[in-house]
């Protein structure tokens, strides 16, 4: 007795049978997708670790006071959005060996601060690399200056600036940019 | 191919295609928004951008020649509402070294 004719098999669907020419393909495909990633992803992994520098692109050597600075931003891009809190850029430093002992705080913000209470955003991390983010003032304009407070552990206070111009091309566009807007 | 297989290989490429959505880095910045809500009031509220709020948090109104002309705490509703000062002054939201806001009188709006 032939056992199809008890049961008879059905037909595949016309999904199944696409499923079965291809599937080989997709599963390549889905192997290959990744690698294009691979490039960027290996790019932050290096940022991140420290790996290409203290950050995309080197603003160089800052003096404040008796102290050096290392600046550089950590992403050459426009400032983000965060929330509520407005555009914020990211931005890392580096201490001279000789200050890493002698400075408690670091400082940064646009525009020059009215106190050392207001002196800005704290860089956070390893004085080997360190990060701050910085709000960007809503009536900041392009020859805005970015201004570093360092503090010292013998209670001592020294500021510096550098124009944005230096310190953030891509901020200064997008400021730019932002101006006309209004 | 069965239909078991198939739901199988549909999940697993449900499973890869969540494995893309990875967690973003959530910042912490803090913000602090005033306005005049009548001639004479300002009400100044503050939080954070990771959604956390500011209750308890120092909030100072100080003039330009840095005299602190009035010293407060953003209330349970993370905001405080203060006398407009005369003259020119501006609000430091101070959650602390590093976390601070400035706003200034002129960026005050209605």
């Amino acid at each position: 007795m032939n056992p199809s004719a008890i049961n008879p098999v059905p037909a595949p669907s016309k999904l199944n049978r696409w499923w079965l020419k291809w599937r080989f393909h997709l599963n390549i495909l889905l192997l290959l997708i990744p690698l294009g990633f691979m490039p960027r992803y290996f790019a932050d992994v290096a940022l991140f670790r420290g790996d290409s520098g203290l950050g995309e692109r080197e603003v160089g050597d800052v003096q404040v006071g008796p102290w050096t600075l290392k600046l550089a931003e950590f992403r050459n891009e426009a400032p983000q959005l965060d929330g509520p809190a407005g555009y914020m850029k990211h931005f890392s430093a580096a201490l001279c060996e000789r200050c890493i002992n002698e400075v408690k705080a670091t400082y940064l913000r646009i525009g020059k601060p009215r106190s050392l209470r207001a002196a800005g955003s704290l860089f956070e991390g390893t004085p080997h690399r360190m990060i701050a983010e910085v709000p960007i003032p809503k009536r900041a304009t392009a020859d805005a200056e970015l201004w570093i407070t360092l503090e010292g552990w013998d209670g001592s206070m020294h500021q510096a600036s550098v124009p944005l111009t230096q310190a953030s091309p891509a901020t200064v566009a997008w400021l730019e940019q932002r101006g006309a807007k209004r | 191919m069965n239909t078991w297989t198939m739901h199988n290989a549909l999940r697993g490429l449900l499973l890869i295609a969540c494995a893309g959505v990875g967690s973003t880095v959530q910042a912490h910045s803090p913000f602090c928004d005033c306005k005049q809500i009548n001639p004479t009031q300002i009400r100044c509220s503050g939080g954070f951008s990771d959604g956390g709020d500011a209750a308890g948090v120092t909030l100072d109104v100080i003039g330009y020649d840095e005299n602190i002309l009035l010293h407060g705490q953003l209330g349970s509703d993370s905001s405080l509402t203060f006398d407009k000062p005369a003259g020119e002054f501006y609000v430091l939201f101070d959650a602390g070294p590093g976390a601070v806001v400035e706003v200034d009188h002129l960026d005050i709006g209605q």
